[in-house]
């Protein structure tokens, strides 16, 4: 809502600095979200009277003789098309300065001398979307009556001094989208009385309703009156009052339209003027709109019509979609004299939901979704009915139509003083209570600690007790409550136990040297089971921004993997990254969220040095580092079990399933080479990860209290034993064997050798490893150990043929 | 000769055998030859039984003398050389220090997070617990308890990704509250938590606006919680946050899940409070909502709104990174690009 400084005059005396004022409305009320003071940068402007006016011949041009106040008129060069003697227009003269901060200097035209230009109102800062269209591709003439003097100020005359405030307003003070509701806002916080005159109307025409009838449902239209306004002439309205129409956003029409803009944005409710001729019928009916039915705009828009929207029809045909926007059928013409004028409340759902439907918020309908005033129906009625007969020459005919007239009882709200002051803090009086109440003129009444507030219907939002805290509250200034700490009994502040644990993961992998990423959770509906072993039921929203933002993911992998993609095509080809976040399906006739780890590694161990020591990245690189996350979270590394498996994206013979007791707890691998090798980035590029379900690995961590032991003061005993295998004996399969022999000293068996080649056989493998036995209390005799090798050994020879070199 | 000229004669001969020796073999040869059980100093030893008594005692701390002496100086050459061999095998070893290290990455923490972490530890020290709720949440929980009833024009604000008709990517945080003031014993003590997570609008991504991002809710309730109490725990984040320098104010705003409602801003950073691009030449910052529990919220999880009362925020907590770091595209949040999210490895606390 735009409100002028100036108009606001009209109902309260302000003395304030606009800026200063600004401030207070902000902080007391409606934020304020820019103060706009129309002539700011502009100089030199006044109003001209063009006494002569000749076309150049061979142009388009005008020469014009421009009375500015001056001894002697201006000649001006012109070329708008609607120029012509006997105008009042606006004159930049020489040394001037208007929109855009462009600087008007006498000049020549066509071998004529220019001193200043005529102006259109966009030329001096109007926004398109409030000059009037017949002066759009020209010059603005003032209307004919209006009181304007070659020579004075335009700015004036044009209410370009005013100082324009744009209230953002929230949901709940739609009181404030009327020139008197914002006055009664800032005369509460100025402390200023605000005076809001009454109407008083005497009909000068027939009396009308008894030959016309409405049928209105009263839950489409709790409140309907109609009045009939005869021997109108449609015209260009007033200056002031197109003053008044543009400074708050909207486009001058015509002396019937703008009477039914002007009362509503001075009393808040919209209204609305139909040529009488549209209902020759001689009945209105308010219903929903039936399939099929569709209605052309005042816009110009046909839509075909919802069973929803409210419609208002003559009986036969639909001339308006109720509390939007009138049809093109009824709309007012040059030629119309008859005009039927509606003041109605409509649901506010519906509206909201009709203008929603069919992209065609208005003024009207934004003011009925919020809430009207459901005391200013029957006056703005009459108001625009004065107004009519003021400015378009009508006469009121006698009565009016009342189709529905639904009372709304007032809202009365009883509280205490001190709980007012409890909930705020503070230490109010019972006279400062009640003066802010007046402030705000509430009817209240205080008896001793009781207050009881009779809540005025345009301030529909305040009901219940702590709309009141917050009336007084921010009245009596926020700025004045003093900041204090909730004293309270002691409570224990801190994370979960799970969120405690998923801190130490992503702690650990940032610690080796991750990038912490964040991917969206709403991915395509292929990109949601990549690299997931069994895909679950997809979770998708109903209505997409757009195909690859349709669906849950069920893993982060791809996430990463995008980010890879997205890196390595800026030359980014050392890439450490990882997520923490959930993954969401649906399974069990539930919705499940899980918490997830994942990892991406490319590119080498180190940054490129000097030293060649370029490592590539491999999957033992990266199980090594899961390996120490398992250490760091308390699970033991020598019960996790890794299975070569078949993941959808993943490479088959570079991808283990990770187990723990038999439960899968995620993945690691490579990504396969059908992601890799279709992306121009990726190609040839060896991608590796892990992938982990937080949900079932951290139960599983070892949460008992650690005690600590000694470290051992006996030296441990190395034995290195390379074993020959076939290719597919896993080492996994020979650790098993060793450890099964190994006895109770065998702490820790390295792999220190892997070899196939042309030393051996080629349908063989060689892997050596170490073997450290401990025994912590006493020294380990040559025989303990001796004996433990040879079982392995034998065992080894037995159970998977293997040699022992 | 006697005693003393052979002891004399001896002293000369080893203290220049001593210097001549250059390596630590030869070093060792002369100790052995000068002071081992065969040298000539040990046989004058000896050979003083055939001495005068009265003699004895004078050759005897002679040759101790001489002893003494040979030790003395046999250790100040060996000391001598190998300081001498580590500093030449030292010098060998020479490094061009100004050569780079062999580095790899440092890891970093997104900056989101750096944010949510450093406000989680804030809370926690003043007793706030920590509480996590579902991203796929109920109508029932993101709007109805949140006394948005269906049709509510506040509705409008939040464009929704629905699921199915009863369930939808939460639009806010604020459903935690809900959840946790319906399961709180409040004869156990009052209630304080914050409820960080991501949420979901249906915005299409631009510079200002994301589908998805993160918010932290905060609530506290009790009896006898103020608006002041509510004032002073806003303004104690908000310099915790942006400095302790920074001015705050609080605007009266509309939730419908708080009453009173209000929004604070901190006076801008940039310039502040003069006026600049960053605050539109307002001089402040809209960081944050907050508010009174609305008591429709209180009675929805059974509380009973007569009794209790309570102050409830919501950070943005994209909006706070932003404005703290400087951003100013919220996309770089969740491109990835790793030249941005590096940049974040010494900020982590």
């Amino acid at each position: 809502m735009l409100v002028s400084y100036n108009w606001l005059q009209d109902f309260l005396k302000l003395d304030e600095d606009p800026t200063v004022l600004s401030e207070k409305i902000t902080r007391t009320g409606v934020e304020v979200a820019e103060v706009r003071h129309p002539q700011a940068g502009l100089k030199k402007i006044v109003i001209g009277h063009i006494i002569d006016c000749e076309p150049i011949e061979g142009t388009h041009l005008n020469l014009t003789k421009v009375d500015v106040g001056e001894d002697e008129p201006h000649q001006i060069v012109c070329g708008a098309p609607n120029v012509a003697a006997g105008e009042d227009v606006i004159v930049a003269l020489p040394g001037a300065r208007i929109a855009d901060n462009v600087k008007i200097k006498k000049g020549k035209l066509r071998g004529y001398e220019s001193n200043g230009m005529i102006c259109g109102l966009q030329e001096i800062g109007f926004a398109d979307s409030v000059v009037p269209e017949k002066y759009a591709n020209g010059i603005y003439v003032f209307p004919q009556d209006a009181d304007v003097k070659p020579g004075e100020d335009a700015f004036e005359a044009l209410g370009m001094d005013d100082y324009i405030f744009d209230f953002d307003i929230t949901p709940n003070r739609a009181d404030t989208l009327s020139m008197e509701g914002s006055a009664y806002e800032v005369g509460a916080i100025v402390d200023e009385p605000v005076k809001i005159e009454d109407v008083t109307l005497k009909a000068d025409g027939p009396n009308w309703t008894d030959n016309f009838t409405a049928e209105v449902d009263p839950k489409l239209a709790p409140k309907f009156f109609l009045r009939k306004i005869t021997g109108v002439k449609v015209a260009d309205s007033p200056l002031w009052m197109q003053r008044r129409l543009w400074n708050a956003g909207i486009r001058p029409i015509n002396n019937v339209v703008d009477v039914t803009n002007y009362v509503m944005l001075l009393t808040g409710q919209p209204l609305h003027t139909y040529d009488a001729r549209s209902f020759a019928t001689e009945k209105l009916v308010v219903r929903k709109a039936q399939k099929g039915e569709s209605l052309t705009l005042l816009n110009d828009k046909a839509v075909d019509l919802d069973p929803n929207d409210i419609v208002i029809t003559n009986g036969q045909e639909v001339v308006m979609m109720a509390g939007v926007m009138g049809g093109l059928n009824s709309e007012i013409k040059a030629d119309t004299t008859e005009v039927i004028l509606e003041a109605a409340i409509f649901d506010p759902t519906l509206i909201r939901k009709s203008a929603l439907r069919h992209a065609n918020r208005t003024e009207a309908s934004s003011r009925y979704e919020k809430g009207v005033n459901w005391d200013a129906t029957k006056r703005a009625l009459n108001m625009a009915a004065l107004l009519l007969r003021n400015d378009a020459a009508g006469s009121i005919n006698e009565g009016i139509v009342t189709a529905t007239d639904t009372e709304r009882k007032q809202d009365i709200v009883h509280t205490t003083i001190s709980y007012l002051n409890k909930t705020l803090g503070t230490q109010i009086s019972a006279a400062e209570v009640q003066h802010i109440f007046e402030r705000l003129n509430f009817p209240v009444e205080i008896a001793g600690d009781d207050l009881t507030v009779a809540v005025p219907a345009r301030r529909w939002d305040v009901a219940i007790p702590a709309d009141l805290v917050e009336e007084v509250g921010r009245i009596y200034g926020y700025d004045r409550i003093e900041s204090t700490q909730p004293v309270l009994p002691e409570t224990h502040g801190g994370y979960s136990p799970e969120e405690e644990k998923i801190r130490r993961v992503k702690k650990v992998v940032q610690g080796q040297g991750l990038v912490e990423a964040i991917s969206y959770s709403l991915t395509s509906p292929e990109k949601a089971v990549s690299f997931v072993k069994q895909p679950k039921e997809l979770v998708k929203v109903q209505m997409p921004l757009n195909s690859s933002r349709s669906t849950l993911r069920q893993n982060l992998m791809t996430g990463l993997v995008d980010a890879a993609i997205y890196n390595m095509a800026r030359k980014q080809n050392q890439l450490q990254m990882f997520e923490q976040g959930r993954v969401y399906d649906f399974e069990n006739s539930t919705y499940n969220e899980h918490e997830h780890l994942a990892t991406l590694y490319t590119g080498n161990v180190y940054f490129e040095n000097w030293q060649h020591d370029n490592d590539p990245i491999d999957f033992y690189y990266v199980k090594g580092q899961l390996t120490n996350l398992f250490l760091a979270i308390g699970i033991n590394p020598t019960k996790v079990t890794y299975q070569a498996e078949t993941i959808a994206q993943m490479h088959p013979t570079r991808t283990a399933g990770i187990y723990y007791e038999g439960q899968y707890l995620g993945m690691i691998g490579m990504i396969g080479h059908e992601t890799t090798r279709s992306n121009k980035v990726l190609k040839g590029k060896e991608i590796y990860g892990y992938e982990l379900d937080l949900d079932v690995l951290l139960p599983l961590a070892n949460n008992s209290k650690l005690v600590a032991k000694t470290a051992p003061k006996f030296p441990p005993v190395e034995r290195d034993l390379s074993v020959l295998v076939e290719q597919d004996v896993t080492s996994e399969q020979i650790e098993e064997v060793i450890k099964k022999n190994g006895g109770q000293y065998l702490i820790n068996l390295p792999v220190v050798d892997v070899y196939q080649g042309s030393q051996i056989d080629k349908k063989k493998k060689s892997l050596t490893y170490r073997l450290i036995f401990l025994n912590e209390n006493d020294t380990l005799t040559d025989d303990i150990v001796n004996e433990a090798m040879t079982e392995i050994k034998e065992d080894l020879q037995t159970s998977l043929q293997a040699e022992i070199r | 000769m006697d005693l003393f000229e052979r002891l004399k004669d001896l002293r000369e001969k080893g203290l220049s055998e001593i210097d001549k020796a250059q390596t630590e073999e030869k070093l060792n040869d002369v100790r052995v030859k000068l002071i081992g059980r065969k040298s000539e100093l040990t046989e004058i030893l000896h050979s003083m039984k055939d001495v005068e008594p009265e003699q004895r005692r004078e050759i005897g701390q002679s040759v101790n003398k001489v002893r003494d002496l040979f030790n003395q100086k046999l250790d100040d050459a060996k000391n001598e050389l190998v300081e001498k061999l580590i500093a030449e095998q030292m010098a060998k070893e020479k490094i061009d220090v100004t050569l780079p290290g062999r580095s790899n990455h440092l890891g970093s923490k997104h900056p989101i997070y750096i944010i949510l972490d450093d406000l989680e530890e804030f809370f926690i020290g003043m007793g706030y617990k920590v509480v996590q709720g579902p991203e796929i949440e109920t109508d029932h929980y993101c709007f109805e308890m949140m006394n948005l009833p269906k049709d509510h024009p506040a509705r409008d604000m939040q464009e929704t990704f629905y699921i199915d008709p009863e369930d939808l990517l939460r639009t806010q945080t604020s459903g935690d509250q809900a959840r946790v003031l319906e399961k709180h014993d409040f004869s156990k003590g009052p209630l304080k938590m914050v409820g960080p997570g991501k949420v979901y609008r249906r915005d299409d991504d631009d510079a200002t606006h994301s589908h998805q991002f993160m918010q932290m809710e905060g609530l506290v309730a009790d009896k006898n919680i103020t608006m002041g109490d509510l004032k002073g725990t806003l303004e104690l984040m908000a310099k915790h946050v942006f400095g302790q320098n920074r001015q705050t104010r609080l605007r009266p705003s509309y939730f419908p899940f708080t009453e009173p409602s209000v929004e604070m801003d901190v006076s801008c950073f940039n310039c502040d409070g003069k006026g600049c691009a960053i605050c539109k030449y307002t001089g402040w910052i809209e960081v944050l909502g907050a508010g009174m529990i609305h008591p429709n919220v209180l009675e929805n999880a059974g509380v009973d709104s007569s009794v209790y009362s309570g102050f409830a925020f919501g950070v943005g907590l994209d909006r706070f990174a932003i404005l703290k770091y400087g951003i100013d595209d919220i996309r770089d949040f969740y491109t990835n690009d790793v030249r941005f999210l590096e940049q974040f490895s010494r900020e982590e606390k």
